[in-house]
């Protein structure tokens, strides 16, 4: 029998894009911008990554190392405001085990430079399985990827 | 332009149930409604609960003095989904809150139960995202403080067998 | 009824191999033969095989006690060794299940290449046709993996 643990955290991340509200949000709106950035290593195949996105939507990415596990997140969308704010909950499976279940909420907010950015992630991570900052380290490549794919 | 601010907080509770009766509290929807949506001042408009992971609950109450503090006929609306459940061990769930169908919060819990004892400590954790400064982290503890009072007295009073 | 659901689906590959090898792989129908048929007892015969821009295939996918399945593809867009994009539509005995807009994309990752394929589906018989081609694509990705072994 497995161990019960939960480790609760949050983390926040803010950005500066040089692009506009209505750009960056487009790159989580629509699904054929984000499958560019929103995904595992380079290396890492992807077996599906679906969409939804409206209030009460889902999104499904899972993927994983040639021969590792697969890892799937699942995710629903709870609060959708046009370029200024997405909350979902998600959760994170290493093969069939959940490893976490999470809260994020992205803010767009217009900066001079274009726009500031800010992801905020409340999280339990379940089981010893992840920790949150694992999990803040792989938000930073999501989003180094993001801020790669709207200068390209 | 929206604002949106985030908080968490941690309830802990010990009750004189073993966690196989506490647990039963959340799963079955006639007890959780007894002690999570009855309420005086409250008006149950609808209340439905099918507990399984993946599952929602729905609830709506008239908050019966809404006229006189809001200004208005007050309806809020809970809408949930169960993330996970392991019977008598943990529940996570997420839930948004509205106000006459305007959302003003979404939140993430988990519920943890361990036996102590002949008795149940309980651990209630959530994280939440409000929006435009509607019902503050400090409002929210309150109420499940409150909840989790109820859900004590709802176990008392179904007594000590089983 | 006339309901159609649609559903975007995508895919990511990483090849052990240049983006020109594993476009060769997907202009030259005979590989796309050994590739594409998603399961033993399945196989891909060509009834018109024309891999240009404006070009058409039209394949047949056949298995033992089911009725064939007959895809028509228009090649809308053809970047050598860098993208393919097509409209395909797929009909199951006389009735047609689905339409949809099929975009691959090479890009070279050190001498590998990563390969990103979006499906935008218009299925006419619910979900059906979703999970066919969920399943039918995440096969034919993996066995295109083995045109590159060796």
């Amino acid at each position: 029998m497995t161990k019960r643990a939960t480790t609760h955290a949050t983390f926040v991340i803010e950005r500066t894009l040089k692009h506009p509200p209505a750009k960056v949000f487009a790159a989580y709106a629509d699904l054929t911008q984000k499958a560019k950035w929103f995904g595992g290593p380079p290396e890492w195949t992807r077996s599906t990554h679906t969409l939804d996105f409206r209030v009460g939507g889902r999104e499904s990415e899972s993927g994983g190392p040639h021969d590792g596990p697969e890892h799937t997140m699942n995710a629903l969308y709870w609060d959708i405001v046009q370029n200024e704010r997405i909350v979902m909950s998600y959760e994170m499976l290493l093969g069939p085990t959940r490893i976490s279940v999470s809260l994020g909420t992205t803010e767009f907010k217009p900066a001079p430079e274009g726009t500031t950015l800010t992801y905020t992630e409340q999280g339990v991570f379940l089981d010893g399985f992840d920790d949150a900052g694992g999990r803040e380290r792989g938000t930073h490549e999501l989003l180094d990827q993001l801020v790669a794919c709207l200068n390209s | 332009m929206t604002s949106t601010t985030h908080a968490s907080f941690i309830i802990e509770r010990r009750y004189q149930h073993a966690p196989k009766r506490v647990f039963a509290a959340w799963s079955d929807p006639q007890a959780k409604r007894a002690w999570f949506v009855e309420g005086e001042g409250w008006d149950i408009r609808s209340y439905e609960m099918d507990f399984h992971e993946g599952g929602e609950e729905k609830s709506s109450f008239r908050f019966v003095k809404g006229e006189e503090t809001f200004g208005e006929e007050t309806l809020f609306s809970n809408d949930t989904v169960f993330n996970e459940i392991i019977a008598n061990e943990r529940i996570i769930f997420t839930y948004s809150m509205a106000r006459n169908g305007a959302r003003f919060s979404i939140s993430l819990a988990s519920v943890e139960f361990s036996a102590e004892g002949q008795g149940t400590r309980l651990v209630f954790t959530e994280h939440a995202a409000f929006f435009d400064g509607a019902d503050g982290v400090h409002m929210r503890e309150a109420g499940w403080q409150e909840l989790l009072l109820k859900l004590g007295d709802h176990l008392d009073k179904q007594g000590f067998g089983q | 009824m006339t309901d159609i659901a649609h559903a975007t689906i995508v895919m990511e590959r990483n090849y052990a191999a240049s983006p020109a090898r594993v476009f060769a792989a997907w202009a030259d129908v005979d590989a796309r033969k050994r590739w594409s048929a998603p399961a033993d007892g399945i196989r891909i015969e060509y009834e018109a095989a024309e891999f240009r821009e404006g070009g058409r295939d039209i394949s047949r996918c056949i298995e033992a006690g089911n009725a064939d399945y007959v895809a028509v593809v228009h090649y809308l867009d053809i970047r050598q060794d860098a993208r393919i994009v097509f409209a395909e539509d797929v009909s199951h005995g006389d009735r047609r299940v689905s339409a949809a807009l099929i975009s691959v994309e090479l890009s070279p990752v050190g001498a590998r290449t990563r390969l990103l394929l979006t499906m935008q589906i218009a299925s006419f018989d619910g979900a059906g046709m979703e999970s066919g081609y969920q399943f039918g694509w995440n096969a034919a990705l993996d066995n295109l993996a083995k045109e590159f072994n060796a």
